[in-house]
Formats: C-alpha cells, structure tokens, sequence
C-alpha cells in the first residue's frame, strides 16, 4: 500500500533547489495568509479590529467545514460538486422541520437536536448516493456529483416551493450565530477530520486510493467502501456546514450555499490539496480557507468593486491551479 | 507536520478567539458613528446582485448623489448569496458607517444584520425590497407595486377600450416569494376585475424572474390561445423573451398596425425604452430609481440628525407611453441608459 503522506521535499539535502522547497513547503499557504495579512494592514487598518476578525472568523467557520469535506474527496482522487447542493436540501429538510410556524417539531423542545439530526441524515444520505454511484457503480464523479447538484437544488426549491423558511429555533441559530460554539463545533469538525486523515487505517486508505487506485485495490484496501465513506464524510460535514450557514441567517433558503462552490474547491485547491488526488491536509484546507476569506474581506475593506473583487479571485484561482499543477511537476521531477 | 498540525490548529481558532473575544457576539462596536451624531461621512451600500439592469443604474445613481452630497460610498455585492451579504453588512458596521443602505437578497435573511445595525446604532434603509415583519427597524423605500401596476393595466385597458371588442389577455406573474411580485400581481387583478366586459384573463405564467421560463409560458400560451391581444409583464426583464414569443407567432406588430398586441412592463428599462420609442410597448410602470436614492440617502441623514423617519417610503412611480414619453423620459432610468 502506498504511503498516506505526499512526496515531500523536507529531507533539506543541500541540492534541493530553494523554489522546490518552498512550493512543496507544507506551510506555504498559512505563510501566505501571514504575509497578506500583514502586507495588506498598511492599507486597511479596519482588517485587524477586534470586530472584523470577529466577523472573519464566523463567515470562515461554515465555509471550513464543507471544505473539509471537499478535502476528503479529492484526496481519493473524486469531486463533490453537490456539496452545496447538499447544504441546501438539509437546510430546507431542518427549516421544515423546525419552524415554529408550520414546523413537523412545532414547540417540541426536541426540535432543534432532531432537526439538526435530520439534517445531518440528509447530508449522509445524498453523500451515500454520490459514493455507491461512484464506488459500486464506477460512475464518474464529476458527472454523479454534478447530477446531484442539479437535482438537489431542484429538490430544495420543490420542497417550499422557492419560500425561505423564518422562525427557527433560538437554539438552532445560536449554533451558527454565536461565534464560540460555531467555533467549537468547527474545531471539532475539522479536528476530527483531521485526525482520520492522518491517525487512521481509513485515513491510509484514502490517501492510498489517491495515489493509485489499482495498487491499492491490490493491497487489499477495500476500494469501495473507503470511497463511499468518502462522500458520505463529504455530505455529512455539507450538512453540518448547513447547519452553520442557516443558523447564522437565521433562516433556512433552497438558494443556501448557490454561489459557494467555486469558494470551497478553490480554498481547498489554494490550500495545497492536489485536484489529482493522494495529496490534502485539514490544515492546508484551513490555510486556503483562511486566504480566501481574507482576500474577499480585505477587497471589500478596500471598497473595491464588485467587478474587480471577482477578477481578482478569479485570477487567484488560476494561480493556484498552477501552482499545484508545478508543484506537481516540480515534486515529481525532485522525487 | 503530526501532533504539531493539530495543535496548531487549535492554537490558531484559540488566539483568534482569544482576540475576538468569545462569548459577546452580539456586543455592539464601541462607537456607533465616525462622527457627531448628525455628521454623515460613510454610509455602506449593500446591493444582493447587479444582475439586471435596473441594480446597475441604482448603484450608479448611489455613487452620482453620494459624490454630490460628499458622502463617501462604501460599496458591496453579494453576488446573490444572502450569508455573504450579512457577512459584508457587519463588515459595514465593523468600520463604523454612518448608515447603510441595502438591497436585501431575502427579505427574511437580512433581519439578524438590521438587529445588529440596530445594536450599533447605525440608521439601516432597505432599498427598493421590504423585509419580513419583525420587532427589527428599518426604513424601507419601496415602489408603490400595487398603484403603479394598476394605473399601468388601467391604461392598457384604456386603450383596449378605445379600440373596441374583448380582449384575451395574458398575465405573466413574478417570483411569489418576493413581495414586489405580489403586488404587481394584485395591481393587475384590481385592474382588470373592473373591466371583465373588456379583458379576459386567459392564461397566468409565473416566471419566477426567469427569463427561459417567461419564454417557455408566453410560448404555450400563444399556442394555446392564439387570440391574446393582451399581454403584461411585471418586470421589463421579461420584454426581450416577449417580443421573441410575439415574432415567432406573427403577432409582433407596432402600435397602430392590424393584429398589434396591446403589451404593457413594469421597471422603466432601456428595453422597454427603446420598445417605447419603436412603438412595440404601450405602457410601463416606471420605477423612480432617482427618487428612491434620494429618499433613502435623506432616510439616512435624517435618522442620524434624529428626526422622525416613517418606516416605509413609497416611491409613486409614474406610467409612461407613447402620449408623455417626451416629457418622462428625463425621469426614466432605462432612458438615460441610451
């Protein structure tokens, strides 16, 4: 079985070229978010504030978790593109669960938890869709995951018929709205995620099946079922990211997460996790998470316009798929 | 890069919690204003989308009165993602705006950012969509949709009159989960029941602000009613899907000409406009965009100087057509466009 850790370039021989490092640098991304960070506070003071870190760091927590997911998947080698889909259909399932107007839960002191656990249920079940579709089914993610982001906002908007759903529970939107347990629920997410990549056979195995597929298959490592884990982990932390965004809205929408996808692929992508698979980090996941939300905060602290912010993400997002596609290169030729 | 990444993980969410001071989300900033209390400097706005034409001439005529006024504009775009939007309001209030000024993508979504606006202080104007009832506030400066779509269907019914006979129309009907839609659906209901001996409502095409579905529906109904002489539209968007639909039934013909379908807008687009001048569109509602940025600014200033404020501002619109469109069309959006 293939090794779970990337190539790396950290054995500092002497005749190791300088770029080769720093690219293959397992920290690159987290420096860079520094160094913007510190770069971009001569211009935007505001940026520091106690308030705009504090709002920094709510709108990173959700997007954070549905990236971990992103993380898991493309380290097999897959994609999710329905994560945001997903998000959107448990919203709606817990928004109709939960409402306090025409809620199934209506004045339960259970709705809050079991509509979270609906939530979840749904996130597992439309991943458990993706990953028998791709595993047993030898279906192409990209189509399967596509597919289900069609008809997953087809869904979500079927269900309430295009209304937001209002009035849930205070409870519920404490879980996404206050910034400590957001956090907590987060730290736990990723940490979890985080120590099944890196502490666990099935970590290995995910990992593994990046690499080579087929090697690993004739390892032993049962193909399948790691990547249907794979995509119900994907929709598991979508549903959970769901239950972030809704609780800090306040309110449950069919439209949830609509224009999130090219922020989640791109944070986890800027982050180091390679789209060929076999190479991803929690912790680089959080590096490119982090430098997507400074690059849209700080943008907008700068009052540039809309226009020039999506150029310039854009243009960020191209980068950072060549840098993965050189630092791809540039590892293999080191190795 | 083993036990060190988890605890650098951590150590980073717990120095930025540390910093940001967990456990008081809710505190508002220190200072609610960059200046005296009458003072307006900044005021934030916040646009959910610039996807159609009538967000881009309300931005443009935002940074026109602002610069005018010396107030300095601090702009954002949500790009249709109400978290994102709440997320760039609160940056508003992170650096102390003096008001703020936003397009909510849903009307329901955007009251935690009003509460927190409220929490700080700081004077919050919905522009041009109302938001949910709440105990929230907020000023909203919205189109009279009801008056104005009525007076528009007035007219057309009008001119049906004049023409003699009955008229089969068809109703194209917006998103029902944006009030806006609601009431120029009603506006047409309330014109049109005063005049069953002229108008017979056939067919009633929700588009939903789609522009493939607003094709898909007038399409059918053509098909199935080929004898529509009536046709209106709650939004200008749904025009250039319209005059498609029209063309290719053989029914796109000018005001005055045999077989002309009588056809009627809302908004006051350059579309529209131009179709006005042609002399394709008999009427539209138009929307006062100038005047809606300029009650919504003085809403601001005059919540900051402490004066009373209503909590809703109607913008009465006027209709235009073939008859004023000289005089009007100095106030039509659509037409200073051209």
């Amino acid at each position: 079985m293939a090794s779970h850790h990337p190539p790396r370039t950290t054995n500092h021989e002497p005749r190791t070229p300088w770029l080769v490092r720093w690219l293959g640098g397992e920290h690159l991304v987290l420096w860079l978010v520094v160094l913007s960070f510190v770069g971009l506070l001569p211009f935007t003071p505001d940026l520091a504030s106690r308030e705009n870190l504090a709002n920094l760091l709510l709108t990173l927590l959700p997007l954070l978790v549905l990236a971990c997911g992103q993380t898991v998947v493309l380290i097999t080698g897959g994609i999710d593109l329905s994560a945001c889909a997903i998000m959107a259909v448990a919203s709606v399932v817990g928004g109709l669960a939960m409402n306090g107007d025409t809620g199934w839960l209506t004045g339960s002191p259970w709705a809050a938890p079991v509509g979270v656990l609906l939530m979840l249920a749904v996130g597992a079940g439309l991943g458990a869709l993706n990953g028998l579709s791709v595993a047993v089914l030898r279906m192409p993610p990209f189509m399967v995951t596509l597919t289900t982001m069609m008809a997953g906002g087809g869904l979500a908007i079927w269900l309430i018929r295009s209304e937001t759903i209002y009035n849930l529970p205070p409870a519920f939107n404490a879980l996404g709205g206050r910034l400590a347990l957001a956090t907590l629920i987060t730290v736990a997410l990723a940490g979890g995620a985080h120590l099944l990549l890196s502490r666990t056979l099935l970590g290995r195995w995910l990992y593994a099946i990046g690499h080579n597929a087929r090697m690993a298959h004739i390892s032993g490592v049962p193909v399948a079922g790691v990547m249907l884990a794979a995509y119900v982990l994907s929709g598991l932390l979508a549903a959970a990211a769901a239950v972030l965004y809704t609780g800090q809205a306040e309110t449950a929408s069919p439209l949830l997460g609509q224009r999130l996808l090219l922020d989640v692929i791109a944070a986890t992508v800027i982050g180091g996790t390679s789209l060929f698979g076999g190479r991803g980090k929690v912790l680089w996941t959080l590096g490119g998470v982090a430098f997507i939300k400074l690059l849209d905060n700080s943008l907008n602290l700068l009052n540039c316009s809309f226009f020039t912010i999506t150029m310039v993400k854009g243009a960020v997002v191209l980068a950072a798929a060549l840098l993965d596609a050189t630092r791809c290169r540039l590892l293999e030729a080191e190795a | 890069m083993k036990k060190s990444s988890f605890i650098c993980l951590l150590t980073i969410f717990g120095s930025l919690l540390l910093v940001t001071g967990c456990g008081k989300p809710d505190a508002p900033p220190a200072a609610s204003g960059s200046g005296s209390p009458t003072t307006v400097q900044t005021i934030g706005v916040s646009f959910e989308t610039l996807q159609t034409e009538f967000w881009v001439a309300a931005l443009k005529a935002f940074e026109t009165e602002l610069a005018r006024r010396h107030i300095r504009m601090l702009q954002a775009v949500a790009d249709g993602d109400a978290n994102r939007q709440i997320e760039q309001v609160r940056n508003f209030i992170t650096r102390k705006v003096d008001g703020i000024i936003m397009v909510p993508k849903d009307a329901r979504a955007c009251i935690p950012v009003i509460k927190a606006a409220n929490a700080a202080n700081i004077p919050i104007v919905l522009f041009n969509r109302p938001p949910a009832e709440s105990d929230a506030k907020s000023v909203a400066v919205v189109a009279d949709n009801f008056t104005l779509a009525r007076d528009t269907v007035a007219f057309l019914v009008a001119e049906a009159r004049k023409a003699g006979g009955k008229y089969k129309a068809l109703h194209l009907i917006g998103d029902l989960g944006d009030i806006n839609a609601i009431g120029r659906r009603d506006g047409f209901d309330a014109a049109v029941s005063n005049a069953t001996d002229v108008i017979e409502v056939v067919a009633r095409v929700p588009t939903e602000w789609n522009n493939e579905k607003a094709y898909a529906g007038v399409v059918n109904a053509l098909q199935k009613h080929p004898d529509i002489r009536l046709i209106f539209t709650p939004s200008d968007l749904h025009l250039p899907s319209i005059a498609s639909a029209l063309r290719n039934a053989g029914k796109w013909h000018k005001r005055g000409e045999p077989g002309h379908v009588l056809l009627a807008g809302f908004d006051g687009d350059a579309t529209a406009y131009q179709m006005l001048v042609d002399g394709y569109l008999d009427a539209t509602g138009v929307q006062d965009v100038y005047f809606e940025v300029e009650a919504s600014i003085q809403a601001v200033l005059d919540a900051r100087a402490g004066k009373p404020v209503p909590p809703t501002i109607l913008d009465p619109g006027f209709v235009i057509h073939a008859g004023n469109l000289e005089e009007k069309a100095a106030r039509m959006w659509g037409a200073k466009k051209k």
